[in-house]
């Protein structure tokens, strides 16, 4: 009877630590799908396409983002494949001119600025430095996003203040708070 | 097996233990911090394409160009340029318009009737609490326009310093690393000369300067005198052989003088050293036009008769040097009318009957005074970053309505009197392009200014005569955090300054 005590305990122990680590992720995050079922793999592979064909530094160095529909209609005018998630692009957005409301996963919280020009062009670090293998996946993943803080998931996974400081710091450069926040 | 309530004790205490160990915990505390930070009411910057505008700070004589980010017509950031980098105060100028003690509502249009009316039989004065603007013009104008117009201002032209030639500062309570001058000028030159600074609290100049002397309180003035061979050294608490250490430095040629405070002490001090025409020159003004001319003269306050002032008119919009409010006081009618033009209500609007809502930078359109470390004429705009609020009044227009002078192109005339000279160049800084003006049109003169361009004026040819005695002030300047603890600071300033001390480091 002596390692009863103990036998609850480590049972309480065990269904916490299940709760925390597997099914906490779940509780704390919302997830929502993308407007429309993209493959950068096929972009790149099929159509030989890099990154900055799309999300291109503007000529005075601001960073485009996620390119707008305009962009995507100079080559899908009319469906150039047979695939149904491009019919569904073709036919709920570029026929009707409607701009689609990406969720876009490295969103930064509304107090940070951040300025990809600077990066690229005079650190030359590849987009995957920051933003992993986003470019060769083959279907969008969910958006998550922080149901208590608002942010997005992939800002907790190598986006964070911490992850830029470290990157900062490796490089012997050392920033203001006012570099990076408004 | 039977389950009790000491085993769900123990399964309780496990799986709290447990939870300590998974992220759960530690991640709802961020959480909610970072929650916090988006609770409703609070303003959040606006998202859009970034622009960049170029304007010039006005929170500090010194005037340092302003590159500022902006999503539509909201500027997000402010950051100096290479190599003139801004200091805390430039840094936040951006929130200041929406400070909690921002005053945003006064009766314009009530006050003015009434001013206009007591303008007729008394006397009206303004006091420019940063003259050498094209504002000031302005002012002077309307008081030479009214019958019984006065224009006060704290001292009536401040000679330049040439830090080039500066080898030894004797700084009376001076923020001389701090605020005095243009900061990355400053501390450019600090490794070419020796500071002594002389006040009775450790500042943050106290604190980098090469050696600091602890006076007694309100006892500045009797070190100069005592170093101008006129006694009272007793007075300043310390040793004869202290104030002889500096004098005898002073004395080694490259001697400069400040005070907060206009003195003879200093002014005397500073002719035995030698200053005036070497470390203290003068500098030439921008032009104006000629019809601008006769303007009203700058009175020194100590030479108007007590109780002589009807109306006093206060612009406090960019304030650099105040005066004591005693010794405005005295100089007032009795049931004088005291308007001030104020953005809060932390310093004159304390006395004042009224205080009117003033723009804050970077809402004001005006000019920036050279800068005390400048040897060269300038003319830069402040071009507003953001509409000011409605209700509030510009302090130049209303003074300039009151005599019926047409000032809201004042600005626009100078630029053109200053490009029909045909001296000088425009330096822009979104290509760092720098033009003599012979070369451009007064269309893109103007145009230049307003893009943030700074016209400086040749450094060569024939300068005004320098009078160091006795009608030649004193360098003057205004301990910053004296200034700073009267009007409102955006919370940025706490946490940078106050706490960090970046003002010194920018």
């Amino acid at each position: 009877m002596t390692h009863r005590g103990t036998l609850f305990f480590v049972l309480g122990a065990l269904a916490a630590l299940g709760a925390g680590w597997a099914g906490f992720p779940h509780v704390i995050y919302r997830s929502r799908p993308q407007p429309v079922e993209f493959s950068h793999k096929v972009h790149a592979e099929k159509a030989g396409m890099k990154c900055e064909d799309c999300h291109e530094l503007r000529a005075d160095g601001s960073f485009a983002g996620i390119p707008r529909l305009d962009k995507c209609a100079g080559c899908h005018a009319a469906a150039m494949g047979t695939t149904p998630a491009e019919k569904q692009f073709v036919d709920g957005y570029v026929t009707p001119q409607r701009e689609m409301q990406w969720a876009v996963y490295a969103r930064q919280p509304e107090n940070v600025y951040f300025s990809h020009a600077p990066h690229v062009k005079l650190a030359h670090l590849e987009c995957t430095a920051c933003h992993g293998n986003q470019g060769q996946s083959d279907r969008l993943r969910p958006y998550q996003e922080d149901r208590v803080s608002g942010y997005s998931r992939d800002v907790w996974r190598g986006m964070k203040m911490n992850d830029c400081v470290a990157c900062h710091r490796g490089h012997g450069i050392e920033n203001s708070c006012l570099d990076c926040h408004k | 097996m039977k389950t009790t309530r000491r085993d769900l004790f123990k399964f309780a205490a496990g799986g709290a233990a447990g939870l300590l160990l998974t992220p759960a915990p530690w991640r709802l505390v961020t959480d909610t911090a970072l929650w916090s930070e988006n609770w409703p009411g609070i303003p959040r910057p606006v998202r859009g394409e970034l622009r960049t505008r170029f304007t010039h700070c006005t929170l500090c004589p010194a005037g340092c160009p302003v590159k500022a980010r902006c999503v539509g017509d909201q500027p997000i950031a402010l950051a100096g340029l290479p190599g003139r980098p801004l200091c805390a105060f430039g840094l936040s100028g951006h929130q200041l318009p929406y400070h909690a003690d921002r005053v945003t509502e006064g009766d314009i249009e009530t006050v003015r009737t009434l001013v206009s009316k007591r303008a007729a039989t008394e006397s009206v004065a303004v006091l420019d609490l940063r003259p050498g603007r094209t504002a000031s013009w302005t002012y002077r104008r309307a008081m030479a326009a009214l019958p019984r117009g006065i224009y006060l201002a704290p001292q009536s032209a401040v000679p330049a310093v040439n830090l080039d030639a500066v080898k030894t500062i004797l700084s009376l309570g001076v923020p001389v690393l701090d605020g005095w001058g243009t900061p990355a000028k400053v501390l450019a030159a600090r490794p070419h000369f020796r500071l002594i600074q002389a006040e009775p609290m450790e500042s943050h100049t106290a604190m980098l300067a090469d050696e600091w002397l602890q006076l007694r309180p309100g006892s500045e003035q009797a070190l100069a005198e005592a170093l101008a061979g006129q006694g009272g050294g007793e007075r300043t608490g310390l040793s004869a052989e202290q104030i002889g250490s500096v004098a005898r430095q002073l004395a080694q040629g490259g001697a400069l003088v400040l005070a907060t405070q206009e003195s003879p002490a200093v002014i005397e001090l500073n002719h035995r050293v030698g200053a005036y025409g070497q470390t203290i020159v003068a500098r030439r003004e921008a032009a104006v036009p000629p019809s601008w001319r006769p303007a009203a003269p700058t009175t020194a306050l100590d030479a108007l008769p007590d109780r002589s002032i009807g109306v006093l008119l206060i612009d406090e919009s960019a304030a650099d040097v105040y005066l004591p409010w005693t010794a405005l006081e005295s100089k007032l009618a009795a049931h004088a009318f005291v308007v001030t033009f104020a953005s809060s209500r932390a310093g004159y609007g304390r006395y004042a009957r009224l205080t009117l809502p003033a723009p804050v930078f970077p809402e004001s359109s005006d000019d920036c005074v050279p800068a005390v470390d400048s040897l060269a004429a300038t003319f830069r705009l402040a071009v507003p970053l953001v509409t000011p609020p409605r209700g509030v009044a510009s302090p130049t227009q209303f003074i300039a309505k009151l005599a019926n002078l047409p000032a809201s192109n004042a600005l626009r005339e100078r630029a053109d009197a200053i490009h029909a000279v045909g001296r000088g160049t425009l330096q822009q800084y979104a290509d760092s392009r720098v033009v003599s003006i012979k070369t451009i049109k007064r269309d893109e003169f103007w145009k230049g200014l307003n893009e943030g361009g700074s016209w400086t004026d040749d450094a060569g040819g024939k300068m005004p005569p320098l009078e160091p005695l006795p009608s030649a002030p004193a360098v003057v300047a205004m301990s910053r955090e004296m200034r700073a603890a009267r009007g409102p600071m955006p919370p940025l300033v706490s946490k940078l300054y106050r706490e960090s001390n970046l003002r010194v480091r920018t």
